[in-house]
């Protein structure tokens, strides 16, 4: 069991690789990572039917932007295995799948929050010139830390069983979810903000303004502000041509002190 | 090939891996802004190699710690384009505003993550797994292996070509602009094409509301809603701006996002 465990943890392991270090091939969707739980416990017809009826009830959820949707990836490993292990249906193995999904959504949140923190150590890093040293925490402890999130998990489960991983998702106090999860929507807030630090100056308050109330109002997709977008620039580049500034002064630093 | 070897090889299998490798430290606050950091990193290294010039670089690589979010495959195009603007940035000094370069970045990732999720997240995942799990229901192993193949190549083919195609093209047209005095005309259309996106963000990407209520005649999310949508993601957006603005320290406020979610939850302010 013990190597068993270990094994499926690395099959975890190359699931998260494949969206931090390859730039989501689709190694990590359930059709593929079922398949290669099979493959690693000799029953591979189970691995492929467990993970294409996993990856057809999760077609739909992507894992795009800032969103952490249930986490189907993990659930697959684990709830392949239980499959072939207690040698039940596919249909099975999704009920526990759900759960671990639950729990592997709420660990990734953690994680992101985590990773939060350490770009400011990066930040002071880079100021001090321990360039190398910052660096090292986007490709070594960035992808450390994220195969050690889907390793540990996994490795527990295979190696203590589901009925601990019930226990764990029952555990976790509601208020503490709801509050990360509120921490998550308001994090990226803090990002834009600082983005805008470097943008924002009181001539160009508008824009931004515009590309909100597009959006707000008729929830047009980021693609289709950008294509508006690019009118609105270049109507205002004729603008700008036409009247007798030399330039625009759109660069020059003029934050905006007080709202 | 017959032909000399392109000297800028290396950069384009750079900008390669480490489009793909973006995502390795994904978080919340700033998203893939520690992943371009590293992708840009070894042409940083390069142009800035004096030791008189390590202030200058602290800056360039604070430069690239900015908020980034972008699908992989296209991040290789805005790399590619970025590290051509920073080659020329450190040629020209004296008339090359910086900024133009976190500009370009952001007018840029709005657009090509929209055209980059869409295509590698709705298109060709769809297609990849549609035919997968066909097969692999009638148990054969194709089924994951073509869901594999289908996956692999658009993917390679846009990173590799994207960041090359961005390299160059970079090189050819910007210097060109300069010579004619037009990139402050540029840094100002990519200003308002980046702003509108971060606007456009804003109302879509974070999200918050209110369970207040009282009864059902009142709920502060509907009258919220009838003075303008999305208007709590905006004030929120704006007060964090004037925090900063305030020079409030960085790890205070990560800490405040934090707990504060955790109370404005448990109080049922925010949700």
């Amino acid at each position: 069991m013990l190597l068993q465990s270990i094994i499926l943890g690395l099959i975890g392991v190359i699931c998260i690789v494949d969206s931090r270090l390859l730039g989501r091939l689709n190694f990590e969707r359930p059709l593929i990572v079922s398949t290669m739980v099979g493959l690693a416990l000799g029953d591979l017809e189970k691995g492929l039917l467990v993970g294409a009826s996993l990856e057809l009830m999760s077609l739909g959820l992507v894992n795009i932007g800032a969103a952490a949707p249930p986490d189907m990836n993990m659930a697959a490993i684990i709830a392949t295995a239980f499959a072939i292990f207690s040698n039940s249906k596919a249909e099975t193995a999704l009920t526990i799948a759900i759960p671990i999904s639950v729990l592997g959504q709420m660990l990734g949140i953690l994680m992101r929050t985590i990773l939060s923190n350490l770009t400011h150590w990066a930040d002071r890093l880079i100021s001090e010139g321990k360039f190398k040293r910052a660096r090292r925490i986007h490709i070594i402890y960035g992808t450390g830390l994220y195969a050690l999130m889907y390793f540990i998990p996994i490795f527990l489960a295979i190696y203590f069983g589901t009925d601990l991983v019930k226990q764990i998702v029952d555990a976790i106090p509601e208020w503490l979810t709801n509050g990360l999860t509120v921490a998550s929507k308001i994090l990226p807030a803090y990002g834009f903000a600082l983005l805008l630090q470097t943008m924002l100056t009181k001539k160009m308050v508008p824009f931004l303004l515009l590309g909100f109330l597009i959006t707000a109002y008729s929830g047009l997709g980021i693609t289709g502000v950008a294509a508006f977008a690019c009118i609105v620039a270049f109507v205002m580049y004729m603008i700008e041509s036409r009247s007798n500034h030399s330039g625009t002064d759109g660069g020059d630093a003029d934050p905006l002190e007080d709202l | 090939m017959g032909k000399e070897k392109d000297p800028n090889n290396w950069k384009y299998w750079q900008f390669f891996w480490r489009s793909w490798a973006i995502q390795a430290s994904w978080n919340y606050e700033r998203q893939m802004n520690m992943g371009f950091m590293y992708g840009i990193a070894p042409i940083l290294d390069k142009i800035y190699q004096k030791p008189e010039d390590e202030a200058k670089k602290i800056e360039a690589y604070n430069r690239h710690m900015l908020y980034y979010n972008c699908t992989p495959q296209t991040s290789a195009f805005v790399l590619g384009l970025a590290a051509s603007m920073e080659e020329q940035y450190y040629q020209d000094q004296e008339n090359f505003n910086p900024e133009t370069i976190s500009a370009v970045k952001t007018s840029l990732m709005g657009p090509l993550s929209g055209v980059g999720d869409s295509f590698f997240q709705g298109t060709i995942r769809v297609l990849a797994f549609g035919l997968g799990i066909n097969l692999a229901q009638e148990g054969s192993i194709l089924g994951p292996i073509l869901a594999i193949l289908i996956s692999f190549i658009p993917s390679f083919l846009v990173t590799y070509y994207g960041g090359k195609i961005g390299y160059t093209m970079g090189n050819k047209y910007l210097s060109k602009l300069y010579a004619e005095g037009l990139m402050d005309k540029v840094m100002y259309v990519c200003s308002i094409v980046g702003l509108m996106v971060i606007g456009a963000m804003i109302a879509s990407m974070i999200g918050i509301t209110t369970p207040i209520s009282f009864g059902k005649a009142f709920v502060l999310q509907d009258v919220l809603n009838s003075i303008m949508p999305q208007l709590l993601p905006l004030g929120l957006t704006f007060l964090m701006y004037w925090l900063l603005q305030k020079k409030v320290k960085t790890g205070w406020m990560l800490l405040a996002c934090i707990v504060g979610g955790i109370v404005f939850s448990l109080l049922g302010i925010l949700s």
